[in-house]
């Protein structure tokens, strides 16, 4: 039934998706005589909770359907032995529908909500499984951080609404005036979406929390913390948009994309608990799309460097978005795999698996391969686009960029070699591959990944550069809004 | 062919395969022309240790924490520092963020008077 339901769901993204390419951004208001029906009649503002969904929210949306699919269907096996079905598969809905709405809302207070929704349910998946003891320590990392970080969210959604009478994103930026508290607001909000996103130095939590939950939920709290990444885009580039701080943002931004990317990839490396060294991964990979955005915040008040290269280093780093939500997705669900049959995730105690689980085997070398940008996987070409175009705009960047790849490789090495390679050891003689729910799972991801590898040029074309083009489009956003109905 | 219709970043990954289809091909070939004397499932597949007994299987495995020694050695200061800093108590982690945004607004309020 949840699958059914997902995969109903994967279905209505795509077709959305497919109209908001061919006809632009849609907007739904809830409560209106008409859904275009924005400012009601008699009033200037809009005051109802509006859905505005432009090809950025779609590509999200589009991530956050592909990916909890692939979840679902792999938690069949997985979590088949734990007790309390009902009560996980429901949790998992609700993360599901907190991550849509924090991806498809045009109203900030909405967004805080759905981050609490995500954020609860996705702690209370991290700690579902009690027999371990680490569960509950992991989930209550992730509550705690989410909470503070969602404060600071309800504080500066507080300043706006103190000032401007507003919440509505289009709204607000329509009347923005830059003030000293616009600039703390901002502030606010891009630190407790860094928070979520586990930049460094704000990353600690996210491999206590990512090893130990299960790993299907590790996959989605990944893409829920990619939906902070969206509302750091939105808050950046649509509520501020082109004000003079943008380039002081932009740097900001790039110099914690390069931290996290190095700091992530350095500490992978030492891990010997596979889910660590994915999950230190995970940060830093989100290294790179920052990188790639932090460039275009920084050139966005400078046309022709933005033409030039700036679209190219965002296309990139919202190609490495869907990317990452797809390999990274397949690792941590072959690392799940691994701990299924194992029942450890400590690289010193695994050995010669791929003589026993050979489908998880291919599925970890394809995930591999792609993480650490190896041709002609589609890691490569998203990584090609942010090295070059973030070569134009500072070679030393794109130095460190190229490094963290060769270390992502090393490290990914060196887990291949510790868990799958070598002779069988006698203590694993009596494993098997996983269930075949498990395989599908990762038949899912593994197949998009093949897809994006083959057809980057149509990926870019039709997902990634339109949701570039809707950041840098304030204009369209706000009269998506303010234009309406009424 | 490029990736985003700009004049840098050419990548068709048909291109690397068909490339790669190519190199598998000669390779196949070099490989036809090597030795015939081979024998499998013989004396010749088995491990040679310089006439020594071959450890067993779980013996002879390098572990994960072996892998990469030198490199952590070298980078030990910078693995000590990182690994002191992860303190694993959550008020440290909320120390850090907090942190964080006091010198982000710092840098935004000084380039704003500037």
């Amino acid at each position: 039934m949840v699958v059914a339901s997902l995969a109903f769901v994967e279905f209505l993204v795509i077709i959305l998706a497919r109209d908001i390419y061919l006809n632009g951004l849609h907007i739904y208001t809830l409560g209106a005589s008409s859904p275009d029906l924005t400012i009601p009649e008699n009033y200037i503002v809009p005051v109802r909770i509006i859905l505005e969904v432009d090809s950025m929210s779609i590509f999200m949306a589009i991530i956050s359907a592909t990916v909890s699919l692939a979840a679902a269907i792999y938690s069949l096996s997985f979590m088949k032995g734990e007790t309390g079905q009902n009560r996980f598969y429901t949790l998992l809905l609700l993360l599901v529908a907190g991550m849509f709405g924090m991806v498809l809302t045009g109203d900030l207070f909405n967004l805080f909500v759905f981050l609490e929704i995500a954020s609860i349910a996705g702690a209370a998946l991290t700690a579902f499984r009690t027999k371990f003891a680490d569960t509950a320590e992991g989930g209550l990392k992730y509550i705690v951080i989410s909470t503070v970080a969602a404060l600071m969210v309800l504080f500066a959604i507080g300043i706006f609404y103190a000032q401007y009478n507003l919440i509505n994103i289009g709204a607000l930026a329509h009347v923005m005036q830059y003030t000293m508290l616009d600039k703390i607001a901002l502030v606010l909000l891009a630190i407790a979406f860094m928070m979520k996103l586990a930049s460094v130095p704000l990353h600690m939590w996210c491999p206590d929390t990512y090893s130990v939950a299960p790993a299907s939920i590790t996959i989605m709290l990944v893409v829920a913390s990619y939906a902070c990444l969206y509302a750091l885009f939105r808050t950046c580039f649509t509520l501020y948009g082109v004000s003079p701080d943008m380039v002081t943002v932009g740097w900001i931004v790039i110099t914690l994309g390069m931290l996290t990317m190095f700091v992530g990839v350095t500490m992978a490396v030492f891990q010997t608990d596979i889910k660590r060294l994915m999950a230190y991964h995970c940060i830093s990979q989100t290294g790179y799309m920052l990188l790639g955005i932090g460039v275009g915040l920084a050139v966005l008040n400078r046309p022709e460097a933005l033409n030039t290269y700036g679209i190219a280093a965002m296309d990139g780093g919202i190609f490495h978005i869907i990317n990452n939500a797809l390999y990274k997705g397949l690792l941590f669900l072959t690392a799940g795999a691994l701990f299924y049959r194992t029942g450890t995730r400590d690289l010193n105690r695994m050995g010669g698996l791929a003589h026993k689980m050979k489908w998880t085997t291919i599925f970890y070398i394809i995930g591999a391969l792609s993480i650490s940008g190896i041709p002609p996987f589609n890691g490569f070409a998203s990584k090609l686009l942010i090295y070059e175009s973030v070569y134009r705009f500072n070679p030393i960047l794109a130095i460190v960029a190229m490094i963290t790849s060769i270390l992502t490789l090393a490290s990914f090495t060196k887990a291949f070699y510790s868990a799958f390679m070598g002779a069988e050891l006698p203590e694993y003689q009596e494993v098997k591959e996983v269930p075949k729910s498990m395989i599908a799972g990762m038949a899912i991801l593994a197949a998009g990944i093949i897809f994006f590898s083959l057809f980057p040029g149509l990926v870019v074309e039709r997902l990634a550069h339109p949701a570039t083009e809707a950041l840098i489009n304030q204009g369209a956003y706000i009269s998506g809004i303010m234009g309406g109905g009424g | 062919m490029s990736i985003s219709g700009l004049s840098y970043s050419p990548w068709s990954p048909i291109f690397w395969l068909l490339a790669s289809v190519v190199v598998m091909i000669m390779a196949y070939f070099f490989r036809r022309r090597g030795q015939k004397k081979y024998k499998k499932d013989t004396e010749q597949t088995k491990i040679f240790l310089c006439g020594e007994e071959v450890p067993e299987a779980k013996q002879r495995h390098i572990r994960a924490h072996n892998v990469y020694w030198g490199f952590f050695e070298t980078m030990k200061e910078y693995y000590d520092a990182n690994i002191k800093a992860h303190t694993g108590i959550i008020n440290d982690y909320i120390i850090w963020f907090l942190v964080l945004i006091a010198i982000s607004a710092i840098i935004l309020f000084i380039v704003g008077i500037v």
